[in-house]
């Protein structure tokens, strides 16, 4: 059951990704060029979307959250490390496995090496967590709880500003 | 209209069959659902599984050397609800592809043709480089744009932002570079 909600969902988002233009390499390339801002507006939205439904979700004890570890340096090194890709590629490892899907043979090849880096980090991992992510480990931070406040007070707000700026942000680019 | 013009606007419409805001709406539906359901979504970790389980098949002995193999997939199976959400987006991307009339082999992305040339050869080895990257960076981050910038940014996660952040001003500033838009007026 829990398998075939897995697929189910899955498949949705893969659906939206193929037909919002994410798993385009134009769309993605034109978007980091501050070309066309259709995917900044996309996640955005996505984003102000997700901001209020999942903590008025939370608000009602029904959300099953699952916030990340807080870890520097090594988080910004990874931001930056997974930007250099993301440009090079023009996917990202969800849309790859779309465009793939799609029938692109750069995103196979994109989420072969993809599979090989993941599998060197695997093997490099208790070395880079001896230099990288053990200098200041603050656990699941959020920006709500540092406050002390509850989460929708903070997020209803900040998804609207994200949907407010989605919705304002030009197709077009500021940059031509 | 130029011919070439009107080719540009074909292909620039071709890539969305969709608006962004029902793009938006439906990626936050998709995570809202998730979230009520079972957990946010995320991509990156089930590349790790998949390694895992993989060598584990091939090297047993190598596989449960690793820690790192073994915290992320170690019942070595494939039978999970993270993988199969995973192996879910090209089943729908797929099925979208073919109900908008949108599948295609192209091998060499236009803007990248624009830049580099059409050759295959170049476009595949720095996919492969790139797509090496991308996933050592996302291991390294312990996310990707869905775990981290859809998830972790709508949980308000402080990890989630930094990251997030970190990864625009470089994916920016490196396509920039790439594609010779810094110091063209």
């Amino acid at each position: 059951m829990k398998l075939l909600l897995g697929v189910a969902l899955g498949a949705s988002f893969g659906a939206v990704l193929q037909l919002s233009g994410a798993s385009s390499h134009t769309k993605i390339t034109n978007a980091l060029r501050l070309k066309d801002l259709t995917i900044m507006k996309l996640i955005l939205s996505a984003i102000g979307v997700g901001l209020i439904g999942v903590h008025l979700l939370d608000a009602l004890g029904l959300a099953n959250m699952k916030v990340k570890d807080l870890y520097l340096p090594g988080l910004l090194v990874a931001g930056l490390i997974f930007g250099v890709g993301f440009a090079v590629t023009g996917y990202c490892p969800g849309t790859a496995l779309a465009a793939a899907a799609e029938g692109k043979p750069d995103a196979w090849v994109t989420i072969l090496g993809g599979l090989l880096g993941a599998l060197v980090f695997a093997f490099m991992f208790p070395d880079l967590e001896t230099y990288l992510l053990s200098f200041g480990q603050y656990g699941p931070v959020t920006i709500h709880e540092s406050f002390g406040i509850q989460g929708f007070l903070l997020a209803v707000p900040l998804g609207g500003l994200c949907l407010w700026l989605a919705a304002k942000l030009p197709k077009g680019g500021a940059v031509r | 209209m130029v011919n070439s013009e009107r080719r540009n606007a074909i292909v620039m419409t071709a890539a969305l069959a969709i608006p962004w805001w029902a793009g938006g709406l439906g990626i936050g539906l998709v995570l809202i659902l998730a979230v009520a359901l079972v957990q946010p979504i995320g991509v990156s970790t089930q590349y790790v599984v998949l390694d895992g389980v993989l060598l584990h098949e091939m090297f047993p002995g190598v596989a449960s050397q690793s820690p790192y193999l073994v915290s992320a997939a170690g019942g070595w199976t494939l039978a999970t609800y993270e993988f199969f959400f995973v192996a879910g987006i090209p089943i729908g991307a797929f099925l979208a592809s073919l109900a908008t009339k949108r599948f295609t082999t192209r091998l060499v992305p236009r803007e990248w043709a624009h830049r580099f040339g059409s050759m295959p050869g170049r476009r595949l080895v720095w996919s492969f480089i790139g797509g090496f990257i991308l996933l050592f960076g996302a291991r390294f981050g312990g996310g990707c744009t869905s775990g981290h910038m859809i998830s972790g940014v709508s949980q308000l996660a402080v990890s989630s932002l930094i990251f997030s952040g970190a990864l625009f001003v470089s994916a920016i500033v490196t396509a920039r570079w790439l594609y010779g838009d810094w110091g063209k007026r």
